[in-house]
C-alpha cells in the first residue's frame, strides 16, 4: 500500500514538473518520409538551412520509411500530428482533403508571391475544390530510356512518331533484342505504359476524364489506345516474365543489352548507373507521338508537403512551405536528389543530361498528369493496373478486362 | 459447499471476512485519480507536451512507459478495491479464478471480440478508414450495398476459388507427415540429425520460406530457370557481345502464370506445414503402446493391417490436432502470398484473407466497408469449421469424465 502511494506522490509530483518544464517558445515539427541517402542529405540541408534563417524556431525534423509513411500518414493526421508532412498530391491527397485532415493554404499561395508566379504550371495539381492544400519540392519527367549504344550499332535514330518506333523495334529485333523492359509485378510500371498510350492516343483531356470516372473504359477511345497498345506487345515486344519482375529487377537485361528501351521516370537514371551503365550509353527520348497534331501532355509526379489539420505551429509551418517554395532551395534540393524543381524559376543542374531533357520536356508540354495511381483514386487504381497486367500477359482477356474496369468505376466514383 | 463452509467459519465471529474499510478507501482513492490521470493522458500528445518533446519521434518512448504505467496502478488499486471487500473474501474462492482471468477478458474483448461486430457494422458502409479533424467518423451507411457487389465482383470468386484450393491441397500435409514420421520412427544411429533436418523448414519463418521459394521459382536466375537451362538453353552473347541465354522454350514462370501460380504458392506452404505434421505424428508414436503392437504381432497383424488397425486408432488425437493446425493454417495462408505475389498477377492469387486486406489497407485503397464484408464472409466460413471443432472438443471432454 504504501509503495502505491509514494508511486502516485511520485507520479503527480513529476507530471507537475513537466507542465512547468514545457517550453513556450515557438517550434516546428516536420515528417518527412524519404531515407535513401540523397533524399535524406537534401532534405537534412534544407532543415539546416531553415533553422540558420529562423534562429528562434525550434525544429523537430523526424523521417522515415516512404513505403512505412503511406500507413502511418492515417494515424498521423488523426491523432498527434506534425506542423508539416510530405504527401503526394493529386487524387492521392483526395481522401485526406475530402476527410478535412489537410489544411487549406489558399492564403499562403495568394500572399507569396514567389508561390504565385512561378508555380503556374503544378498549381492545378496541387488544387481541390479550387483551393491548395500543398507546396512542391520536386518532381521528375517520365519518359523512354535507350541504350545509346545498342541503337548506334543498329543505326537507328531516336523515334519521333508511331511508325518510326514500330519500324526501330522490327530492327530491334531481327537482331534478337528484345526492344522494351518492363516490372509488372507491383503494378505501377503497367499504369505509366497506359498512361502514354492514351495520353498519345487521346490527349489529356480524355485521360483526365477517364481517371476522373467521367469516360467509361470501354469508350471507342480508350478501345483504340488498347488497340494500340496490342500494336506494342506485337512488334515491340516486351521482356518475357515481367509479371514476376520489380521494377529494379527489369533493369537486369537493359543492363546487360538484352533489351534497348525502358519507359522509366527520371529517378530510374540512379540505379541504371548503379547497375554500371554510364552517359554514354544511355540516353532519354519523350514518348513518340501516336495521333498525329495532338497536344504533347506528359507525366510528371509531384512530392510534396502539406500542412495536417490538426498541427499546432501553423504559423511557423506556413514559413517553411514558403521558404522551401523559395528558387534557391528548390534548386538545391534538387541538384542533390537529381530532379525537377517545380519552382519555373529555380535554376537546374546543366551538367545533367536528363535533367536538362527532362527540364525541356516538361516545360513544353500542354498537360502534366500525376500518374495513373495518383490520378484515379486508390481503389480504381488497383483495379486498374491489375486489368493492364492481364492485358499485358493475355490481349485475348481485353473485352473481359475493360467490363470488369467498368463494374469496378461503377463502384468507386 | 463452499457456502456452507464459509457460512460455519462466520460463525466462529470473527472479522476475517469484514470489508477492510481504510484499505478501500485509499485504493479508491487511488483509482479514481490514476484512472483520471490516465484518462488525460490516453491523446499521447498531452505527455509529450508535458516532457516538452512536441510530438517528438523520440518521445514516444517515455510517453509510452508514463501510460503504461498508470495503467497498471488502475489495474493494481482496483484490484485491491476488489479483495478488500467483504464479499469478495466470502466468495473468494469463486471469485479468485476470475479476477486472474478478468484481465486477459478485457484485452481480449478489446482486440478480438469488439472488432468483430466492428466488422459487421463497417461492413453495411462505404468508408475509407478516415475520422475527420474533430475525430468524426466520415463513412455513409449503404445497407447491404457491399455485399451485392461482392456477389458480381469476380476477384471474389477468386479468391474464394483459391481460398478451397487451399483448404483441400493443404491437406495433403496431414499423410505426408505421416509417412515420414513414420520413416522416421526408427532407432539407427544419427537419426535426431534426420528429424531435425525435416522438422527444420517449421523452424523458418513463414516469409523467408516465401521468399526461399519465389527465388527458386525464378525463371531467370532460380532453381527453376537454372535445370531448365540445362535442357533447352544454351549461352550465346547478344549483340553488344555480353553473355546471354537463349533458350529454345521459354521456362516456366510459375508464379507469373495464373493459372499454375497458387499451386506454386500451395507447395510452398506444404513444405513448412508438413513438419509441423510430422512432429505431431513424432510425439503421437512415442505414446503408442507396445503391448498392443506385441498383441497385434501375435494374432498375425502387419504393414498395412498393422498401421490401419493397431497404429492409427492410437494416433487419433495426433490426427485431429494435425487437421486442426492444418485447415487453421490453410484458411489463414496470408504471409506466403503477400512475400510471394502481393495476391498477383492480377488477383489470380488472391484468397480472402489477403484480398480483405487489400481492399481495406493495402496501398491505401480504403475500401474499408467493402473489406469488412469480405472479412464476414471469411468469419462465417471460420465459424462453420470452429463450431465444429468446439463441438467435438466438448464432447471429448464429456466423454473422458
Amino acid at each position: 500500500m504504501k509503495s502505491l502511494f509514494k508511486s502516485a506522490a511520485f507520479g503527480a509530483l513529476a507530471a507537475a514538473t513537466m507542465m512547468a518544464g514545457a517550453a513556450s517558445a515557438s517550434e516546428l515539427v516536420i515528417t518527412f518520409d524519404d531515407l535513401n541517402p540523397d533524399k535524406k542529405a537534401a532534405y537534412d540541408a534544407a532543415v539546416e538551412a531553415f533553422r540558420a534563417a529562423n534562429p528562434d524556431i525550434e525544429v523537430t525534423a523526424n523521417n522515415g520509411d516512404r513505403e512505412a509513411h503511406k500507413s502511418t500518414i492515417r494515424s498521423a493526421l488523426q491523432n498527434d500530428a506534425p506542423d508539416v508532412i510530405t504527401w503526394y498530391p493529386g487524387n492521392r491527397m483526395a481522401p485526406f482533403v475530402d476527410a478535412g485532415l489537410f489544411m487549406d493554404i489558399s492564403d499562403l499561395w495568394a500572399s507569396d508571391p514567389n508561390l504565385s508566379q512561378n508555380f503556374e504550371a503544378i498549381k492545378p495539381t496541387m488544387s481541390r475544390d479550387g483551393k491548395q492544400w500543398g507546396v512542391p519540392y520536386s518532381y521528375y519527367q517520365w519518359g523512354i530510356y535507350y541504350r545509346k549504344d545498342i541503337f548506334d550499332k543498329l543505326d537507328l535514330a531516336e523515334p519521333v512518331t508511331w511508325d518510326e518506333m514500330l519500324a526501330a523495334c522490327d530492327v530491334m529485333k531481327e537482331n534478337g533484342v528484345t526492344p522494351f523492359t518492363i516490372g509488372t509485378q507491383f503494378l505501377w510500371p503497367a499504369g505509366g505504359m497506359f498512361d502514354y498510350l492514351n495520353l498519345r492516343t487521346n490527349g489529356y483531356e480524355v485521360h483526365n476524364a477517364l481517371t476522373a470516372g467521367e469516360i467509361k473504359y470501354t469508350d471507342d477511345r480508350i478501345r483504340q489506345t488498347f488497340a494500340n497498345w496490342e500494336t506494342l506487345l506485337e512488334r515491340c515486344s516486351f521482356v518475357e516474365n515481367h509479371a514476376t519482375m520489380s521494377w529494379q529487377d527489369a533493369i537486369a537485361p537493359f543492363a546487360n543489352g538484352d533489351a534497348a528501351m525502358y519507359l522509366m521516370g527520371n529517378f530510374a537514371v540512379g540505379q541504371f548507373k548503379d547497375a554500371g551503365l554510364t552517359d554514354e550509353q544511355i540516353d532519354f527520348f519523350q514518348f513518340p507521338e501516336i495521333t498525329p497534331g495532338l497536344p504533347r501532355a506528359e507525366e510528371a509526379p509531384a512530392d510534396a508537403f502539406f500542412i495536417p489539420a490538426k498541427a499546432t505551429n501553423v504559423e511557423n509551418a506556413k514559413k517553411f512551405l514558403a521558404f522551401v517554395a523559395s528558387p534557391e532551395v528548390q534548386a538545391e534540393w534538387n541538384k542533390t536528389i537529381g530532379q525537377l524543381p517545380p519552382n519555373s524559376s529555380a535554376e537546374i543542374n546543366t551538367d545533367d543530361k536528363f535533367i536538362v531533357e527532362g527540364m525541356e520536356t516538361l516545360s513544353t508540354a500542354s498537360g502534366l498528369a500525376q500518374f495513373y495511381d495518383r490520378d484515379a483514386p486508390a481503389a480504381m487504381a488497383q483495379a486498374g493496373m491489375e486489368g493492364f497486367q492481364r492485358f499485358m500477359l493475355d490481349p485475348s482477356t481485353l473485352d473481359e478486362v475493360l467490363t470488369e474496369l467498368d463494374r469496378v468505376q461503377g463502384e468507386v466514383y | 459447499m463452499a457456502i456452507d463452509g464459509t457460512a460455519a467459519l462466520r460463525g466462529a465471529g470473527h472479522d476475517r471476512f469484514a470489508t477492510e474499510t481504510g484499505k478501500v478507501a485509499v485504493s479508491g482513492l487511488v483509482l479514481l485519480i490514476a484512472a483520471w490521470f490516465l484518462f488525460l493522458v490516453i491523446d499521447a500528445g498531452v505527455v509529450q507536451s508535458w516532457l516538452g518533446y512536441a510530438q517528438r519521434g523520440d518521445a514516444r518512448v517515455p510517453t509510452f512507459y508514463i501510460r503504461f504505467a498508470l495503467l497498471l496502478l488502475v489495474i493494481a488499486a482496483a484490484f485491491t478495491l476488489i479483495t478488500s471487500t467483504a464479499y469478495y473474501k466470502r466468495n473468494r474462492i469463486r471469485l479468485a479464478p476470475w479476477m486472474f482471468v478478468s484481465i486477459g477478458l478485457v484485452f481480449f474483448a478489446i482486440y478480438v471480440i469488439i472488432p468483430i461486430f466492428q466488422s459487421f457494422s463497417y461492413s453495411f458502409t462505404r468508408w475509407d478508414g478516415l475520422r475527420d479533424v474533430n475525430g468524426v467518423w466520415t463513412g455513409e451507411w449503404v445497407g447491404i450495398q457491399n455485399y451485392q457487389r461482392l456477389l458480381e465482383d469476380p476477384n471474389f470468386y477468386t479468391s474464394l476459388w483459391n481460398n478451397l484450393l487451399w483448404l483441400v491441397l493443404y491437406m495433403l500435409a496431414v499423410p505426408i507427415g505421416l509417412g515420414i514420421a513414420l520413416f522416421l520412427n526408427q532407432t539407427v544411429t544419427g537419426i535426431r540429425i534426420y528429424k531435425s533436418l525435416f522438422f527444420f523448414p517449421f523452424v523458418i519463418s513463414q516469409v523467408v520460406v516465401g521468399l526461399i521459394f519465389s527465388w527458386a521459382y525464378n525463371p531467370e536466375f532460380g532453381l527453376v530457370g537454372e535445370i531448365w537451362s540445362w535442357f533447352f538453353c544454351e549461352q550465346t552473347t547478344n549483340i553488344l557481345g555480353n553473355p546471354t541465354t537463349v533458350c529454345s522454350v521459354n521456362p516456366p514462370n510459375i508464379l507469373g502464370n495464373p493459372d499454375v501460380a497458387t499451386y506454386g504458392i500451395i507447395a510452398a506452404g506444404l513444405w513448412p506445414q508438413i513438419a509441423y505434421c510430422m512432429i505431431l505424428y513424432l510425439t503421437g508414436l512415442n505414446n503408442v503402446s507396445p503391448d498392443q503392437i506385441e498383441a497385434g504381432r501375435l494374432d498375425g497383424a502387419k504393414g498395412w493391417k498393422m498401421l490401419r488397425h493397431v497404429i492409427l486408432p492410437q494416433l487419433a488425437p495426433a490426427t485431429f490436432l494435425a487437421v486442426v493446425v492444418t485447415v487453421i493454417g490453410a484458411l489463414r495462408s496470408f504471409d506466403m502470398i503477400a512475400t510471394m505475389t502481393q495476391g498477383g498477377p492480377f488477383g489470380s492469387t488472391n484468397v480472402l484473407a489477403y484480398y480483405m486486406y487489400d481492399q481495406a489497407v493495402g496501398e491505401g485503397v480504403g475500401r474499408y466497408g467493402y473489406g469488412s464484408a469480405i472479412a464476414v464472409v471469411l468469419f462465417a466460413i471460420m465459424l462453420v469449421y470452429i463450431s465444429y471443432f468446439l463441438w467435438k472438443m466438448y464432447r471429448d471432454e464429456r466423454e473422458g469424465h
